[in-house]
């Protein structure tokens, strides 16, 4: 029996990409340390890989995207709530409440993001473009998307470039003058990242999260991919499976150690893990360049978010609640981040569920640093955070904190030991314009290969990151299975 | 009266003169229009108190074109650059870095706070080096729009996409990261030494209202390195008889060419009939017809100001609205009894004949710029301190001194607005900042002079009070600068066209706007 494929992880990318390799007729074995959450996950699934992979066409279920209505509701300082619906005509009569100007250029406002949203969904679902590639079919397909990108129309590709670099606050501040919704809207350019909204790009975020979106809903959509694809037969999947290291032969992948001391011997690797743990940690650093080494090492993965889970007695009266009341809220929030301190007022995004007769709250919380100045992460630090955000929820929605009835918190070294999430960090690596494309995971090494021949990588931490769901896993796949197929031709 | 040129260029700073000698060695007859008394701009000397010159606003020289020089001859128009030979941060804790232009010097101190450091530093200044020199390209050439389908556009990005595959990757990584990071993530990955990536960092962030871990910052820590490569100047320089002289210079060129120099004439407006601008109107009522027009003013004052919107495009000027001034930086001109005298290097040493920046720390600067957001001065100000009268003796009397303090972070929208009271307490917080370093530095005070940036727009006109004409970020730079389409330094309207800092590559006491400027219109009008 040949060698399999070993993937490392379970997450979608990894998942979509074993689904690739077993449609091709390889063997694959999937090794799982950490846990996944049932449930809806975060992130666009580019409709070719759901297509590809016939996912919701078997026995394992229908794929299905979450639809909230109204996507979000905005708690307004004064106790009211700005609901914003799906549809923008509904959103801008509820905006208007706040400012008829605002409300006048949502739909403008909406139509522009989305267009400008299909264009990175193009550059996510392939490989990074190469622009110092001498390969002629590279500098093709870049030729296309440049085309693409000016049938954008000059104006609308201007704005696109000028976008790139801005903050999502200057952003902002040039449509709307809004508090309430500037600060909903800036929050999209900061989730998981260690910037507040004042900072140089924040704005294509924005964008980043909008991607494969309906118009005017600007959060990352949720579907039961992740359900799908690991129901979906034909992998073979180990759980609890402590990767500990990568072996590796003349250059070339050899074995996967696991922690229990078994080997396995293969030919290829995709690891979905965190590409510092997967080229520092598991990788013989003797077979890197230094160089190589020194840039694995900068990759910036400061994890800023803490969740806290709600058991509560009732139904809460919300489905998807923010507490980001203005730029500067989340600015401030930011600030005490900077200096290694839990937000005192934190941004809140609380999702409410029900299940079996439970219901439960799910609350995203930021800015929460993995690393604290002057203290660690401790029980008390995490009944503090407890307190603040039941406390910010409980003023949001009065009487909310009469209906806890248990919690749980996760600070950001609880999200690594249970998610493997470097330092807290969800995307592995922080999704900024200089990780970003080209330069992620590392510069020059975008498209998912390594130094290691056999060695490849996936996962948020690869292009185009997290917040978009396998299509990571779906371009390393065709860059694992090309290379395969050109061993096998020698 | 009714006079008659060929081109009339609105105001007398450095670009609008550069851009007049450029166009009268072309054989046009250029008259040059500035508000004040004295041309210069931003460069002025000024004798702010009897016996002390100061270099008013901009203090410094280091990017002035070297073709520019060349061309115009500066040096024989009287232009004389000093270097600047050193860097010193005090720090709290009573001890110092100081950073040398020589290297064995400067090693050897680096090496005292941290041997990593100083053997990162070589490797770091080899790479600053060559990417310095792979962007300077850029500066001397108008910026091509890759959204436009101009022939000159499109060979333009076709020219510039070769140039950068001819980089190869390392400098290409280099350069996209030094585009999109901020300066204190960029020098973490090199240098351990708070104090050294603080000092550095500092040049990313001055003139513009972001903060040293903001994304955006680090591209400006190149402009460090372009200076020395040319073999002209060092990086940083004083020009003898403060900055007014390289106006003066550039005056002394353009006349010499033929320029006529007006002072005292503020224009008006400039009046436009059928999409075409025509004659120049001063706030005397004068009117003073012209084939062209050049603008040195900043994009809000030429368009919204002196153009006014009714002549122009809606969408233009919404994007002229949106062009971001937010002037963050004001300064301290002091005149002293007696040279400071720093606890942590007591005496007068060479590091008196440098620059001393209080950035000790990058938490330090990031702190500053928190109260600056949210509309408060900073209590702890980022200042970058040099003392001319130590190398040029003649901008004080014997003996005594003249400072000249650039202080950030002093939003331009203050809360409460700038009065004589803010203005003081902000003074005092400079002052108290650096006391902290030279305690006799109060008593040594005869005169001090505060500009704040509602000042540098009231005397020299700079919207919000911002030194560059608009935010140096990336999203208002190469052919965004000051707007999408209208880079190339022409305008909407015929027979108008910009020349300030505002368009591209701008900021600095650099020439290279008005210079390119020149060249486009001579282009233009050739055929």
């Amino acid at each position: 029996m040949s060698r399999p494929i070993v993937v490392i992880g379970s997450d979608v990318d990894a998942l979509v990409a074993a689904h690739y390799f077993a449609r091709a007729g390889s063997r694959v074995v999937v090794l799982e340390q950490h846990e996944h959450d049932a449930g809806l996950a975060p992130g666009w699934t580019p409709p070719g890989i759901v297509h590809e992979l016939g996912l919701g066409s078997d026995a394992s279920g229908a794929f299905e995207i979450e639809q909230p209505d109204p996507w979000i509701s905005v708690v307004l300082p004064d106790g009211g709530r700005l609901d914003l619906a799906r549809d923008p005509a509904r959103a801008a009569d509820a905006i208007r409440r706040l400012s008829a100007r605002d409300a006048a250029r949502w739909p403008d406002f909406c139509d522009r993001m989305a267009r400008l949203a299909r264009v990175l969904a193009k550059l996510y679902t392939a490989p990074p473009p190469d622009l110092l590639s001498r390969d002629w079919r590279e500098l093709a397909r870049i030729a296309g998307l440049a085309l693409d990108v000016r049938r954008l129309g000059r104006r609308r590709m201007e704005a696109f470039l000028r976008l790139a670099a801005m903050s999502v606050a200057d952003l902002l501040d040039d449509w709307f003058e809004s508090d309430a919704l500037k600060g909903v809207l800036a929050a999209a350019g900061v989730i998981h990242l260690c910037q507040g909204p004042r900072s140089g790009g924040t704005a294509f975020r924005l964008l980043h999260h909008h991607v494969g979106n309906a118009p005017g809903v600007l959060r990352p959509l949720r579907s039961n991919v992740h359900t799908l694809l690991t129901k979906r037969p034909g992998i073979e999947v180990r759980r609890d499976s402590k990767v500990s290291r990568i072996g590796v032969r003349d250059g070339h992948i050899a074995s996967v150690g696991l922690a229990g001391g078994e080997q396995i011997a293969t030919d290829c690797v995709l690891s979905g893990a965190d590409p510092r743990k997967t080229l520092l940690q598991w990788l013989d650093p003797g077979w890197l360049d230094p160089e190589f080494t020194r840039a694995a090492r900068h990759v910036r993965a400061r994890g800023v978010v803490a969740r806290v889970e709600l058991a509560l007695e009732r139904a809460p009266g919300f489905t998807t609640i923010a507490i980001a009341p203005s730029l500067d809220h989340l600015e401030r929030a930011y600030d005490e981040a900077k200096y290694g301190r839990v937000s005192t007022e934190p941004y809140v995004e609380a999702r409410a569920f029900t299940s079996e007769s439970q219901h439960r709250v799910s609350a995203h919380v930021q800015y929460a640093p993995h690393t604290l100045a002057n203290a660690h992460w401790g029980d008390s630090e995490r009944i503090r955070l407890g307190d603040a955000v039941v406390g910010a929820l409980n003023r949001a929605v009065p009487g909310f904190a009469a209906l806890v009835a248990g919690r749980r918190i996760l600070a950001p070294p609880d999200l690594e030991a249970r998610y493997g999430y470097p330092e807290g960090q969800a995307y592995h690596a922080e999704l900024t314009l200089d990780q970003a494309l080209w330069m992620r995971p590392l510069p020059g090494w975008a498209a998912y290969r390594t130094p290691i021949a056999g060695l490849y990588l996936c996962g948020p931490g690869t292009h185009p990151g997290g917040g978009i769901a396998g299509a990571a896993g779906a371009n390393a796949a065709r860059i694992v299975l090309s290379d395969l197929r050109g061993k096998e031709r020698e | 009266m009714a006079a008659f040129c060929d081109v009339i260029v609105i105001g007398g700073g450095h670009n609008g003169l550069v851009c007049a000698a450029y166009l009268a060695r072309a054989g046009r007859r250029v008259l040059v229009l500035e508000r004040r008394e004295r041309i210069g701009g931003a460069a002025v000397t000024e004798e702010v108190f009897p016996g002390f010159r100061f270099s008013m606003f901009s203090y410094v020289v280091s990017l002035l074109r070297p073709e520019i020089v060349r061309d115009l001859e500066l040096a024989r128009h009287g232009l004389h650059i000093l270097p600047l030979e050193s860097t010193l941060t005090p720090l709290p804790n009573g001890d110092y870095l100081a950073q040398w232009n020589d290297h064995d010097q400067n090693h050897r101190e680096l090496a005292r706070h941290s041997l990593r450091d100083a053997e990162a530093y070589d490797e770091f200044g080899r790479l600053m080096h060559e990417m310095a020199r792979a962007v300077k390209p850029f500066l001397g050439m108008p910026a091509p729009d890759p959204a436009s389908l101009a022939p000159a556009d499109l060979i333009g990005v076709a020219k510039l996409l070769r140039y950068f595959r001819s980089l190869g990757r390392e400098k290409y990584h280099a350069l996209w990261k030094l585009l999109t990071m901020s300066s204190a993530d960029y020098l973490d990955e090199w240098f351990e030494t708070e104090a050294l990536k603080a000092t550095k960092s500092a040049s990313g962030i001055i003139g513009t209202m972001l903060g040293p871990r903001s994304p955006g910052t680090a591209y400006v820590l190149l402009h460090h390195y372009m200076g020395e490569i040319d073999g002209v100047f060092r990086a940083w320089g004083f020009a003898k008889g403060g900055n007014g002289s390289v106006s003066a210079a550039i005056a002394g060129a353009a006349r010499a060419a033929g320029v006529a120099i007006r002072t005292g004439a503020p224009v008006a407006r400039i009046e436009v009939a059928n999409g075409r601008a025509r004659k120049v109107v001063l706030e005397s009522g004068e009117e003073i017809a012209t084939k062209l027009i050049v603008s040195g003013a900043d994009p809000r004052r030429t368009f919204l100001g002196l153009v006014g919107r009714d002549h122009l495009p809606r969408e233009f000027v919404e994007e002229i609205e949106r062009y971001r001034f937010r002037g963050a930086s004001g300064k301290v001109n002091l005149a002293l009894s007696e040279p400071p005298h720093f606890t942590c290097l007591p005496g007068v040493g060479p590091h008196l004949r440098g620059a001393i920046s209080i950035s000790p720390s990058v938490e330090y600067l990031e702190r500053a710029y928190d109260e600056a957001k949210y509309g408060e001065f900073s209590r702890r100000p980022y200042l970058d301190i040099v003392i001319p009268s130590m190398i040029d003796p003649e901008m004080a009397p014997p003996g005594k001194h003249v400072m000249s303090i650039f202080a950030q972070y002093a939003p331009y929208r203050v809360n409460g607005g700038w009065t004589d009271a803010r203005r003081e307490a902000f003074g005092d917080a400079v002052i108290d900042t650096l006391c902290e370093y030279a305690p006799n530095l109060k008593s040594a005070i005869l005169h001090r002079q505060v500009i704040t940036p509602a000042d540098i727009e009231r005397i020299v006109g700079l919207s919000e009070g911002n030194i560059f004409q608009g935010e140096l970020t990336l999203q208002q730079m190469f052919f965004l600068r000051p707007v999408p389409q209208w880079a190339r330094y022409r305008t909407p309207l015929h027979g108008l066209y910009q020349c300030g800092s505002g368009t591209h590559p701008g900021g600095g006491v650099m020439g290279a706007s008005g210079r390119l400027a020149a060249l486009a219109i001579l282009k233009d009008r050739a055929a």
